[in-house]
């Protein structure tokens, strides 16, 4: 459904993504993994054009395109088929957790308000904050901050949802109720692409887990293969490094 | 204290009454001046101010020349160098347009308008600068990968948040242009000053006049601040504060 | 008085007009001795146990806040010789100009600075005061060795901002007759009978507007070098 061909990206002198290839399929969660520096959140980035990568091709709905060139037009109905959730949830201060939720149903899809109104109390419902729909973001904790913005994210209906550290920005007790959640987007069968440090997460919900270190992605394969058995030598080492903690 | 006034410094009370609601007279001129050059002014300063922000080639440029000779020279050479230039400048405008209007006879509140709408631009545009760059990127991302475009995401996003935290310096921005207004009289305009430099011609009762207008601009700019700060709470929107500023 | 703008005539009033530079800048100086024993003499009274002093030092900012300079100057121009005549009966007879000017823009400044005094104080805490007379430094060790070179870094940005305002606010003082660069360039149109008043003034414009961008350049200067190892380190 997604499919990216030797993508690279450089911030100044410094090449944080070194020909990057990668394949999303539809229905499929795809964990990506790595040490920090790795160029993981860049990447994803790069999907949703939050960067403009230097070069590489990207396969979206059987539309190719290159990357270099890409048209406002395209990042704009590219973006309003794909969405994002944000390490520090980026909620929109100045709204309710309701009208959060509306924003790009109303606005940018021009979806009628009553309509709007009823997806996102949905939305709101799975993602078990309906009783919060008229709080401000300010009256909100951190982790129902973050499900306000998974919840910003499903309304929408997108064709894939890009995970950016869900979790990292939460203290630990409040990432089990994020967590939950997108496992129960992962067992509906939504696309998604999760960029995380939650190992035994990622290892429990991914059907593709791609290891990246050095703006290169050093292995892939299912969560078994690369969990278990992994083939590289710097797999094994960074994954040794995570149990020690 | 009437009594102790004309003992300590011989202040002819009965003239610092009389003076005093002259120079009352002389408010709404003031405060003419002030709301009308912040008026013209807040366009240009958001011009201004999203040029900067945006970088958008040479406009920023000028935006920042134009905004540093404002904030480096002093109110008083501005309006000299205004009143000396504008009569001459807009005569050759009025004559090259062929209106037959005579500028010397213009009320020259407009030059004070010109003046002081100049120099608001330029500290508005310093304000909406750091209100507007003062929201979350974050929440532009969000806003664009929603599917909101720049506009919508500015109108909606943006510019509310940024209203908010821009109050404060709005406040000390008015507060600063009322006390600078003071200097209008060099260009013959009758504001409070005006006034009582008049007054205190008249009768060489100096001190007195002068006490009086002391008296009034602390009145209106205390009210002024006060206007400031119901709108300030009136706006912070449920539970969200303004950062406190130390 | 019509006459043709001549460019020329800025470099000549230029030059007639820096001489004068000393005067200008021995005001700001004045200023800032007076303004800052004030300030500090504010700063702590707004600190005083007793109310009725706190009350006097606020209201007296608050004053100062919401008067206009020109006014200010006026009334310590006129009303000192006066308080000086019927209280003391001494005739001052408009002597030395500067000294009002002082007097005038150091009460105005001093309000400025005891709030960035204020600011610094806050921003720094009470803690390492208390940290230093703890080990056994006088107060006013503690003031001087301590609190005042890391209050200062948090004052700098305040600090240079308030003293281009202090050479701007003093630009008034030609209008009780003082003859600074100002007043030397008010000297110079009215010996030329108003002619070339333009170039004049943009020859004084360019004069502060020059010495508003060193000041800012100095002390950013100051602010990167004193700041060093203060800021957080950005991750790439």
């Amino acid at each position: 459904m997604l499919k990216l061909s030797d993508v690279h990206k450089s911030f100044g002198k410094v090449e944080v993504l070194k020909g990057i290839s990668l394949n999303v399929e539809k229905g499929c969660v795809t964990a990506i993994i790595g040490p920090s520096g790795a160029g993981k959140t860049t990447l994803l980035r790069c999907m949703n054009f939050l960067e403009k990568a230097d070069s590489g091709e990207m396969e979206f709905d059987d539309e190719n395109l290159d990357l270099k060139k890409v048209s406002k037009k395209t990042v704009l109905s590219i973006r309003r088929k794909t969405a994002f959730v944000f390490q520090n949830y980026n909620l929109f201060s100045n709204k309710t957790a309701l009208e959060n939720v509306m924003e790009g149903l109303v606005i940018a899809r021009k979806i009628p308000k009553a309509q709007s109104k009823d997806i996102a109390m949905k939305a709101l419902e799975k993602v078990g904050l309906k009783d919060r729909a008229d709080f401000y973001p300010v009256s909100l904790s951190g982790g129902q901050q973050q499900r306000v913005g998974i919840a910003r994210a499903i309304a929408v209906n997108p064709d894939v949802i890009l995970f950016d550290e869900p979790t990292s920005a939460l203290d630990p007790e409040l990432t089990g109720e994020v967590l939950s959640v997108i496992r129960t987007l992962a067992d509906e069968g939504t696309t998604m692409v999760i960029v995380t440090h939650e190992m035994s997460f990622a290892r429990e919900i991914a059907d593709h887990v791609v290891f990246m270190e050095g703006g290169v992605i050093v292995e892939e394969g299912t969560a078994n293969q690369i969990f278990t058995s992994p083939k590289e030598e710097r797999t094994r080492k960074f994954l040794a490094s995570i149990i020690k903690k | 204290m009437a009594e102790a006034g004309r003992k300590i410094m011989q202040l002819d009370f009965s003239y610092l009454v009389k003076t005093f609601w002259l120079c009352v007279k002389a408010i709404p001129v003031t405060l003419e001046i002030t709301i009308v050059s912040l008026l013209l002014a807040v366009i240009p300063a958001l011009v201004i101010a999203l040029c900067r922000i945006h970088h958008i080639k040479v406009l920023e440029q000028f935006g920042r020349i134009f905004v540093s000779f404002i904030r480096g020279t002093p109110m008083v050479l501005q309006i000299l160098i205004v009143y000396s230039v504008m009569p001459s400048l807009l005569n050759s405008f009025v004559k090259k347009v062929g209106l037959s209007v005579n500028v010397f006879d213009l009320n020259p509140i407009i030059y004070a308008f010109i003046v002081f709408g100049l120099n608001s631009a330029a500290t508005l545009s310093e304000v909406f600068r750091s209100a507007i760059s003062a929201v979350p990127k974050g929440q532009v991302e969000a806003a664009l990968c929603a599917g909101l475009t720049p506009f919508q995401t500015f109108r909606r996003i943006v510019l509310p948040q940024a209203t908010v935290s821009a109050l404060p310096n709005l406040c000390s921005i008015t507060v600063i242009l009322i006390k600078n207004t003071s200097l209008a009289f060099m260009m013959t305009v009758r504001e409070i000053t005006a006034v009582a430099k008049i007054e205190a011609a008249y009768g060489y009762n100096y001190v007195e006049s002068y006490i009086d207008i002391f008296i009034i601009y602390i009145f209106v700019c205390l009210t002024v601040e006060l206007i400031f700060k119901k709108i300030e709470r009136r706006v912070v929107f449920a539970g969200v504060r303004r950062a406190k500023a130390i | 008085m019509n006459r043709p703008f001549s460019p020329v005539q800025i470099w000549n009033s230029f030059l007639k007009i820096i001489p004068y530079a000393g005067v200008t800048f021995g005001v700001v100086f004045g200023t800032i001795i007076l303004g800052t024993a004030l300030a500090i003499l504010l700063f702590i009274q707004k600190k005083s146990e007793k109310r009725f002093v706190r009350v006097l030092a606020e209201g007296y900012i608050n004053v100062i806040r919401c008067t206009p300079s020109i006014v200010l100057l006026f009334i310590v121009y006129y009303g000192i010789p006066k308080i000086a005549l019927g209280l003391f009966a001494i005739d001052l007879n408009f002597s030395s100009k500067i000294t009002y000017v002082i007097i005038s823009l150091a009460l105005i400044y001093s309000a400025t600075l005891s709030e960035i005094i204020r600011s610094a104080y806050l921003a720094l805490g009470k803690a390492q005061y208390e940290a230093a007379i703890s080990i056994g430094l006088t107060p006013f060790q503690a003031v001087w060795r301590i609190m005042l070179p890391q209050g200062l870094v948090y004052a700098l940005p305040n600090l240079g901002n308030s003293l281009i305002s202090l050479f701007k606010e003093g630009s008034l003082a030609f209008t009780i007759g003082l003859i600074d660069m100002m007043g030397a360039g008010n000297l110079i149109i009215s010996r030329n009978y108003g002619a070339y008043s333009l170039e004049t003034y943009l020859a004084l414009a360019v004069i502060y507007w020059v010495l508003t961008l060193i000041i800012e350049q100095i002390f950013l200067r100051l602010e990167k070098h004193y700041g060093r190892g203060r800021e957080e380190n950005h991750a790439a």
